[in-house]
């Protein structure tokens, strides 16, 4: 019993690894701010269901562009353009 | 067991404070404006009916446990998939979505550089921990949770009531009807009020809620406009924030983690003293005794939330619609239950409890005008049918190793006495 308790101890903790090993760019509000005048860009909120839900902040005039429907609204922008995506 | 006065209600309250029923309230408030009053009002007339049907058929002596009762009128196979489905899925999903919901408020109320996930996962693994303690424990801190939690929300309603702003609530245009889909939402905030081993105070979880939600409903309404509520995620803080500003969304974010722990605690508890009662019905295999399921139940709970956390259920609104559909089985349990209790009643006295008839009745319009309602209607029922497939799978392996277990043990009994 204890070595199954263990086991499982170990895979709840493994499962959490990947939450905080996420290696993303990011980019700081003073940068975003700046580029919010250029006018040529468009801030992307890609979370999606409870992950949006759940949140406080959501930045005004930022466009829902869940994460994983990529394909579809990637097309709506041009190459030029400056695309924010923000996830938290 | 019979629970004292106080830690009835830590038990029973534990999903009524979630932030899940923070969500529920606030959006009703929203859709109904001030109907919503009348609403929770019948809602927790209703399920404290319901509830003191179930005391009556626990007083009546034969069925002291809920799978007892249940059996009595479905049979063993039945009652123990029921037990299993309205439970476990129920668990599961509330443990992942709440969890998440804690991580964020953490994150963006009191610590920036605390990544959510981060602590959704330390919420868990102390949870899943604190499970191991004995009961004594345990029921400490799921006092402690629920006194944070509710206390945290009437003094948030009793502040924005003392300083109460302009009434926005007549900018409402087209309000939703008494009888509508949005006022059976309301049920879920009661559900599983009496299902906790508090059936000795069948009164008390919907009368604190009444009084606690009344006056946060009658403080959302005063300060928040009820299109934002109706269509706000987070209506909790919404309100919050407008009633105090920045310390009132610091005292909204204790009352979301500590009702996230108090609704995960109780939900454990819960389906632990529900396989309990499976498990202490029929001798069962050595690795699922009643005593080993305490411990072994938290971390496989944990483990599958954890798996769903990993894998970006979260962020899935397929999450929203599994955990509505597990609301509905847990409800719907409730009124089997009810519906078990009125038979029970009805073979020994010949007579129909009609207080009792009529709350499940209702409960039971209200969980199908839910269901029917659900614009994800397909989904919901294809994962009921699918759990019920389920549970009764795992049900009828379950009766047959009983029946193994209990031949065995009747041959070897009989070889000692020869």
């Amino acid at each position: 019993m204890k070595k199954l308790i263990f086991l499982l101890s170990f895979l709840l903790l493994s499962t959490g690894l990947p939450a905080i090993a996420a290696d993303v760019p990011l980019m700081s509000k003073d940068e975003l701010k700046a580029q919010l005048n250029s006018g040529n860009t468009v801030i992307l909120d890609v979370r999606s269901g409870r992950d949006w839900s759940s949140s406080e902040f959501k930045i005004i005039g930022a466009v829902r562009a869940p994460g994983s429907d990529i394909a579809t609204w990637s097309k709506n922008y041009k190459k030029d353009q400056t695309l924010v995506l923000y996830c938290a | 067991m019979k629970y004292s006065f106080l830690l009835s209600f830590a038990l029973g309250a534990g999903w009524l404070f979630s932030p899940e029923s923070l969500v529920i309230a606030g959006n009703t408030a929203g859709k109904l404006g001030w109907l919503a009053l009348p609403a929770l009002a019948a809602a927790a007339l209703l399920f404290a009916l319901s509830g003191n049907l179930l005391r009556q058929s626990q007083l009546s002596g034969r069925q002291n446990s809920s799978f007892s009762l249940l059996r009595s009128t479905t049979g063993t196979i039945a009652a123990t998939s029921l037990t299993i489905i309205s439970c476990i899925p129920l668990v599961v999903l509330a443990a992942t979505a709440l969890l998440v919901t804690s991580g964020y408020t953490f994150n963006e109320v009191f610590l920036y550089w605390f990544p959510n996930f981060g602590f959704s996962f330390l919420l868990l693994s102390l949870l899943t921990l604190l499970q191991f303690f004995p009961e004594k424990i345990i029921f400490k801190a799921q006092f402690c949770f629920i006194t944070l939690a509710a206390g945290g929300l009437l003094f948030l309603a009793l502040s924005g009531i003392a300083a109460t702003g302009k009434p926005v609530a007549d900018v409402l245009q087209q309000p939703e009807g008494l009888f509508s889909a949005s006022s059976a939402i309301l049920f879920f905030l009661f559900t599983g009020s009496s299902l906790n081993g508090n059936r000795n105070h069948p009164y008390l979880i919907p009368i604190a809620g009444f009084i606690i939600f009344s006056l946060w409903l009658v403080v959302s309404l005063s300060y928040v406009n009820p299109e934002r509520l109706a269509s706000s995620t987070i209506p909790y803080m919404t309100t919050a924030r407008k009633v105090m500003g920045d310390p009132g969304r610091q005292i909204m974010g204790v009352v979301v983690i500590s009702g996230t722990c108090a609704a995960i605690t109780a939900l454990l508890l819960m389906c632990r003293n529900m396989l309990g009662d499976i498990l202490h019905s029929k001798k069962s295999p050595p690795l699922l005794t009643a005593k080993k399921q305490r411990f072994l139940l938290p971390p496989l709970v944990a483990l599958a939330a954890a798996i769903l956390m990993a894998r970006g259920l979260a962020g899935d609104e397929l999450l929203e619609i599994l955990l509505r559909s597990s609301l509905v089985l847990w409800m719907l349990y409730h009124c089997l239950l009810c519906l078990s209790a009125i038979l029970v009643q009805y073979r020994e006295k010949q007579s129909i409890p009609v207080a009792g008839s009529f709350s499940t009745t209702i409960i039971l319009a209200a969980l199908l005008t839910i269901l029917l309602s659900s614009p994800h209607r397909s989904e919901m029922i294809l994962f009921i049918l699918s759990m019920s497939g389920i549970g009764t799978l795992f049900a009828i392996i379950w009766f047959f190793i009983n029946k193994k277990i209990n031949t065995n043990l009747t041959t070897q009994q009989t070889e000692k006495s020869l």
